[in-house]
């Protein structure tokens, strides 16, 4: 009979692994409609469920090719950061859950979520200034919430990090 | 760790084993061991009360404190 919080665990890795999938397959969308409208520019116009950059690739192509690369730059950071959370699940153990192992992935994931950060700063802030100089730009910006999220993620891995200590404490207490 | 372990010194001079000091003391072999090499972060009353019943000693002569640098 598993506990409460293991069946959590099962179900919140799950959805984990739900959100590497839907990360992938927004990235490689938006990298085959990107392939697609090099030959066809028409394919610009929906990359990705509706989201239109024909007028920006009318307007420069390399401003195009730079916001599509940076928006699958910044997804496949997310699928990561997803495979990492599942990674964390899948190796979590709730008789001892307090691993140096799952401590080092949970800060790595505080740094992941922050790069992420950075990168929507830098693409909201680089299709902000090009919706200036393309009328009817379709800007689909990327949430700057990340920050606080990385904070919180980081804040735990410190306090797992004493977990950690606490536990091998306990373990050599004869 | 300035504290010392002397238990490995005890139990030479009352001629008593690893094995047999676990199942006087009612510990595993694993912890006994770790409690003899030194590894041990800490060290239950109970347990020290154990040994020391077991090998007819002090708890000083268990332990010791040794300066360091």
């Amino acid at each position: 009979m598993k506990s409460k919080t293991e069946v959590i665990l099962i179900i919140t890795n799950i959805l984990a692994w739900l959100a590497v999938a839907g990360f992938i397959i927004k990235a490689g969308a938006i990298l085959i409609s990107y392939g697609v409208s090099i030959g066809n520019p028409e394919g610009a116009k929906n990359l990705y469920m509706g989201m239109n950059l024909y007028n920006l690739m009318q307007f420069d192509f390399w401003h195009y090719t730079g916001a599509v690369l940076q928006m699958i730059l910044i997804l496949g950071t997310e699928a990561y950061t997803a495979f990492l959370v599942t990674k964390v699940l899948s190796k979590i153990k709730i008789a001892n859950p307090f691993t140096v192992e799952i401590s080092k992935i949970l800060e790595k994931i505080s740094y992941f979520i922050l790069a992420v950060w950075a990168m929507a700063m830098f693409y909201n802030a680089h299709m902000q200034w090009l919706a200036k100089q393309v009328p009817g730009l379709q800007e689909n910006l990327f949430s700057e919430e990340s920050l606080f999220i990385a904070g919180v993620v980081f804040v735990f891995a410190q306090i797992f990090k004493k977990g950690v200590e606490l536990q091998s404490e306990n373990e050599l207490t004869v | 760790m300035p504290i010392i372990v002397n238990l490995d010194v005890m139990m030479a001079k009352r001629k008593m084993s690893l094995n047999e000091l676990s199942e006087k003391v009612n510990l595993t072999l694993a912890n006994l061991s770790i409690l003899k090499t030194g590894k041990a972060k800490a060290v239950r009353f109970s347990t020290l009360e154990a040994i020391c019943k077991a090998l007819d000693c002090q708890p000083g002569d268990i332990l010791e404190f040794v300066q360091k640098g």
